[in-house]
């Protein structure tokens, strides 16, 4: 068990390769009850968060969710996140554990004189995430839904054994699966109908190595509040939307249009050994960057990693060292995503 | 969790192995070790030959979440390492004294072996770190 964001969490339950295989080959259950889940309502809810996120509202529609990232005036980040529409006044939010409360204040900071009330829901609710090839199969004789009708990114509120829940079709690992919420009164009973289907548990461990494989950026490594989200790859996220002004985004377009000093790119090792977090990067005996997030992926079985590096050594098949330790070791810039089955 | 510690051996308090035959002293890490580690995937170990001091690393022991060390119970000579371990790193999760051993060493002071540890002693050190 390790203290995160708080929270006392199992890195592992038996192994972290095996959980991590499980997921990949039949379905894992994670408990991300740490996560904080806010509840936004009010008519002006939409013209908020179009305000406030760099990812643009008009892409979503009531029973989807969309993945967005917060940034402050300078381009780098308060946090990413998931927002739900369940009405166009009510939308649910997904939030990062250790950004809880900085991000409620920054939401409260920036309601003005809008038509938007806060709740925040995270003691009240657990989280789990259900994930996995066969995560359809399993679940489905549980739900009074037909998950066949939830595409990607959507969501429903059903009842899992007679229980309520709001189950989404998303998730961290590269895997089809589902991210689902309900009050605390069910949590021991959801989880044990949970892993009765055959799902494994699976813990932070293998949570981090299967998003790394799928190359989801993780807040505080591939993005923080000294890293934007084009430094950190993700282009797609930050949109024109010529009719909104919103925080952030004379910079974000700026540095999407002319392209940034440092990006986030995909790292394998050449030599022997295993990269991490902060491990520095050179090209030439020059410092260049630094890894952001590193490890074993039981997939390919092989180092993998992620790293902040000067943006002329971004072509792949660019050679660099990555200092382990007293050495320096082989790398070199590969394409991403290193694995996704979604 | 219960752990295998067996008798014959002798510990280090960082958690090594130590097995004592004539003048020669095998090297692993124990079953607590590797549990803690978890996952082994990747272990670098020294070169045969390598005069090596007590109390000195010589090796790293890479796994999924974190990396460990090999400390020297004694000081001497690395006669033989253990080249299976390159590809089945896992040797170590799965028989940390049997297959999963890591070095052998000539010793040159006998006089060291009165510093390690008993299995008595050893498992003190695992119960006070549990805590």
């Amino acid at each position: 068990m390790v203290d995160f964001a708080g929270f006392s969490m199992p890195v592992q339950y038996e192994s972290i390769i095996k959980e991590h295989e499980e997921v990949r080959t039949k379905a894992g259950v994670f408990d991300v009850s740490h996560m904080g889940e806010f509840l936004l309502e009010g008519n002006d809810v939409i013209d908020f968060l179009q305000y406030i996120m760099v990812n643009d509202l008009k892409l979503l529609e009531p029973s989807k969710g969309q993945y967005s990232c917060m940034c402050y005036e300078n381009g780098t980040v308060v946090d990413d996140l998931v927002y739900y529409e369940e009405a166009f006044d009510r939308f649910r939010m997904i939030v990062n554990a250790g950004n809880i409360e900085k991000d409620f204040q920054w939401l409260n900071e920036h309601i003005g004189d809008k038509d938007v009330k806060i709740t925040n829901l995270s003691s009240k609710r657990c989280r789990l995430a259900f994930q996995g090839p066969k995560s359809d199969d399993y679940l489905q004789p549980l739900v009074d839904i037909d998950l066949s009708t939830i595409n990607r990114f959507y969501f429903a509120h059903c009842k899992l054994n007679g229980m309520p829940i709001f189950i989404a079709r998303t998730g961290y690992t590269g895997e089809r699966g589902f991210e689902i919420s309900f009050d605390n009164e069910y949590a021991e009973k959801i989880w044990d109908e949970l892993i009765k289907t055959g799902a494994s548990p699976a813990g932070l461990g293998a949570r981090d190595s299967l998003r790394l494989e799928a190359t989801y950026s993780l807040y505080g490594h591939e993005i923080n509040d000294s890293i934007t989200p084009v430094e950190a790859g993700l282009f797609w996220l930050v949109k024109p939307k010529p009719d909104n002004e919103y925080i952030g985004k004379k910079i974000l377009i700026e540095q999407k249009t002319k392209g940034t000093d440092r990006i986030i790119v995909g790292l394998n090792l050449l030599d022997r050994g295993v990269i991490r977090d902060n491990f520095k990067i050179y090209k030439d005996g020059a410092e260049i960057g630094y890894v952001t997030s590193g490890g074993y992926s039981p997939t390919l079985k092989k180092t993998i990693g992620l790293g902040l590096i000067k943006k002329q050594f971004k072509a792949e098949g660019t050679e660099l060292e990555i200092q382990i330790r007293n050495k320096l070791l082989k790398g070199v810039v590969v394409s991403t995503p290193f694995y996704r089955n979604v | 969790m219960e752990f295998k510690f067996p008798d014959e051996l002798k510990y280090l308090q960082t958690h090594e192995w130590v097995r004592i035959e004539d003048n020669i002293a095998t090297v692993g890490i124990t079953d607590y070790a590797q549990h803690q580690l978890g996952d082994i995937v990747y272990i670098e170990l020294p070169e045969i030959g390598t005069i090596v001091e007590k109390g000195s690393n010589v090796a790293e022991i890479e796994s999924v979440k974190a990396v460990g060390e090999l400390v020297m119970p004694l000081s001497g000579k690395i006669i033989e390492i253990n080249t299976d371990l390159s590809d089945k790193p896992e040797s170590v999760n799965s028989s940390p004294y049997g297959t999963g051993w890591m070095i052998r060493i000539e010793f040159n002071n006998v006089s060291e072996i009165d510093d390690l540890l008993t299995v008595e002693a050893y498992k003190e050190v695992v119960e006070a770190e549990k805590k």
